[in-house]
């Protein structure tokens, strides 16, 4: 399966995906270009691709689309101020073609800090409510510095997309 | 599936377009599909190869075989040319207030942006060859055009616009304190969201030639365990002794910021002459100018969109620093003050954007123990 994660610089994106696979999550770079992990999780064997959120590389995102099975957006829950970038940035993702089968997580990170907003508050804010209805998706709260809601994320997403393939088949 | 189009368990050939100049045989009719269907799978394995989207999705999508920056050029002022007129049309149309469905504007108007952003893939496939002036010069016409059509559909639509907004129906479970000049902060384009009224966190915003001090210690939980947020602050001294999670700052002028340890990350958007004594887990530094940076940081800091902006160690002291340090997993130098990644500046050759402050340029250590 692979899996795409993407969002705003600093909302955490490269500490879940070495969170998930036990990594030491200590010192991270922040990304400059993508990392790409492989990880067997349950019977699946995932293709992570964590590619880079600062504003000059967003713009290569769009070259990691094709032939992907799951989409991870990832929410700094405690940047109030960017919150209308990152609804921005996740509304164009969603219109492009390429994605418009892939399922849908979006990770509502950084829960641990004071003063972050709950996955509710961040879906109004998203507006998720208002996205394509043939769509899969769902919002889970996590925190990749304590590794809370990693697991039911990745647990949905990757069901998600099982039985996709199965009614494919 | 698209090639089911191509029906090749049809029960009955004579319904297809492709059968019915067949009467005699059943066979070659099948054939001929089946033929086609291959050579087309076949068309869209290549396609997906070579990393393109389906080649008769749009012209524009077509496999780029000339890879001459000329012949791109010419295809895009084309459909520049074109949308920019369907743009003027409707500029027009609305001006002189001739009579139309609306529902028949916002198709056009849909139309229109799914040409911008065909256009806009165009020029990211192709980028590969050109050279990066025509490349950001493309960008910006794009940006342009999204603009224009913003304005136009501003025009058009004037009410419906953030029509998402009207629903700041349940209030936060902890309030957080009203803060009088929280209003004037808010940026450019954030209000529509309708929900930073609601939610303010800690932070000094809107303050000139003050000095600004702040303490975190363990009771303290909007510290060990939260966010600071430093905002549109001009000739102020900032000084956050403690521990803290996380650390915004924007737009900073002329300021000395001061902070002892933060355990997570650290965001700067739009600092302009000020100097910062920063120790924290990750920082990334956004459109800052002619500013000074004193850091110990555990990974590499990253500049985007800077310049004049240069960089020596950690030079802080206060009571009890090492132990804050310490318990942040900060107290040891790692010398990465001066592996600065610039993400504008890609290549090989040391960014002109930033440069290591030179010894005889440094500032003592600061001392902030009395407040």
């Amino acid at each position: 399966m692979r899996i795409l994660m993407v969002g705003l610089d600093n909302s955490g994106k490269t500490t879940i995906v070495l969170k998930i696979n036990g990594e030491d999550t200590s010192v991270i770079n922040p990304t400059l270009g993508f990392n790409i992990k492989t990880i067997n999780y349950q019977k699946y064997i995932l293709n992570i691709w964590d590619v880079g959120g600062q504003k000059t590389i967003r713009s290569y995102w769009r070259n990691y689309f094709e032939q992907t099975d799951g989409l991870v957006w990832v929410v700094d829950s405690s940047d109030l101020r960017r919150l209308d970038d990152c609804k921005h940035e996740l509304d164009n993702l969603l219109k492009e073609e390429r994605l418009s089968g892939a399922s849908l997580l979006i990770f509502a990170n950084k829960q641990d800090i004071q003063g972050a907003l709950s996955p509710e508050e961040i879906a109004k804010v998203l507006n998720l409510d208002a996205m394509d209805k043939t769509r899969h998706w769902r919002i889970v709260g996590c925190s990749a510095y304590t590794g809370e809601g990693l697991l039911e994320g990745f647990d949905w997403l990757v069901q998600d997309i099982a039985s996709r393939i199965y009614m494919l088949d | 599936m698209e090639e089911n189009v191509f029906g090749t368990n049809d029960p009955n050939p004579r319904t297809t377009a492709t059968a019915t100049a067949d009467n005699t045989t059943v066979d070659p009719t099948l054939q001929r599909k089946n033929a086609a269907m291959l050579e087309r799978l076949s068309n869209r394995h290549q396609s997906r190869l070579a990393g393109k989207s389906d080649p008769d999705s749009t012209n524009l999508n077509a496999p780029p075989s000339f890879e001459s920056t000329e012949s791109f050029l010419s295809k895009f002022s084309q459909s520049k040319v074109s949308i920019e007129s369907c743009l003027s049309q409707l500029h027009q149309q609305q001006e002189n207030r001739i009579p139309g469905s609306d529902s028949n504007r916002k198709t056009d108007m849909e139309k229109i942006s799914l040409s911008i952003s065909d256009l806009e893939k165009f020029v990211a496939e192709n980028s590969y060859f050109l050279p990066s002036y025509e490349v950001r010069t493309c960008l910006k016409t794009i940006a342009d055009l999204k603009q224009s059509l913003d304005d136009v559909t501003s025009l058009v639509i004037p009410k419906k616009k953030f029509s998402f907004k009207n629903k700041p129906s349940k209030k936060p479970t902890n309030p957080v304190q009203e803060d009088t000049v929280s209003e004037k902060n808010l940026n450019v384009g954030s209000s529509d969201l309708g929900f930073k009224h609601l939610i303010m966190s800690p932070g000094f915003r809107d303050k000139e030639k003050e000095v600004l001090v702040k303490e975190f210690d363990k009771s303290d939980t909007q510290g060990q365990n939260g966010e600071f947020t430093l905002s549109g602050l001009r000739d102020c001294e900032v000084r956050l002794k403690g521990c803290l999670r996380a650390l915004f700052m924007d737009r900073l002028t002329n300021c000395r910021i001061y902070v002892g340890a933060v355990m997570g990350s650290v965001l700067i958007e739009g600092a302009e002459g000020c100097v910062f004594i920063l120790a924290s887990h990750q920082i990334r530094i956004h459109n800052a100018k002619n500013c000074d940076f004193y850091l110990r940081v555990r990974s590499r800091p990253i500049i985007e969109d800077c310049n004049g902006v240069k960089f020596a160690p950690y030079c802080l002291n206060y009571e009890r620093i090492e132990k804050d340090l310490e318990e942040a997993n900060l107290g040891e130098e790692t010398a990465n003050w001066a592996n600065v990644d610039d993400f504008r500046w890609l290549r090989a050759v040391q960014s002109p954007n930033w440069s290591i402050l030179p010894n005889n340029e440094r500032i003592q250590t600061v001392d902030i123990s009395i407040s």
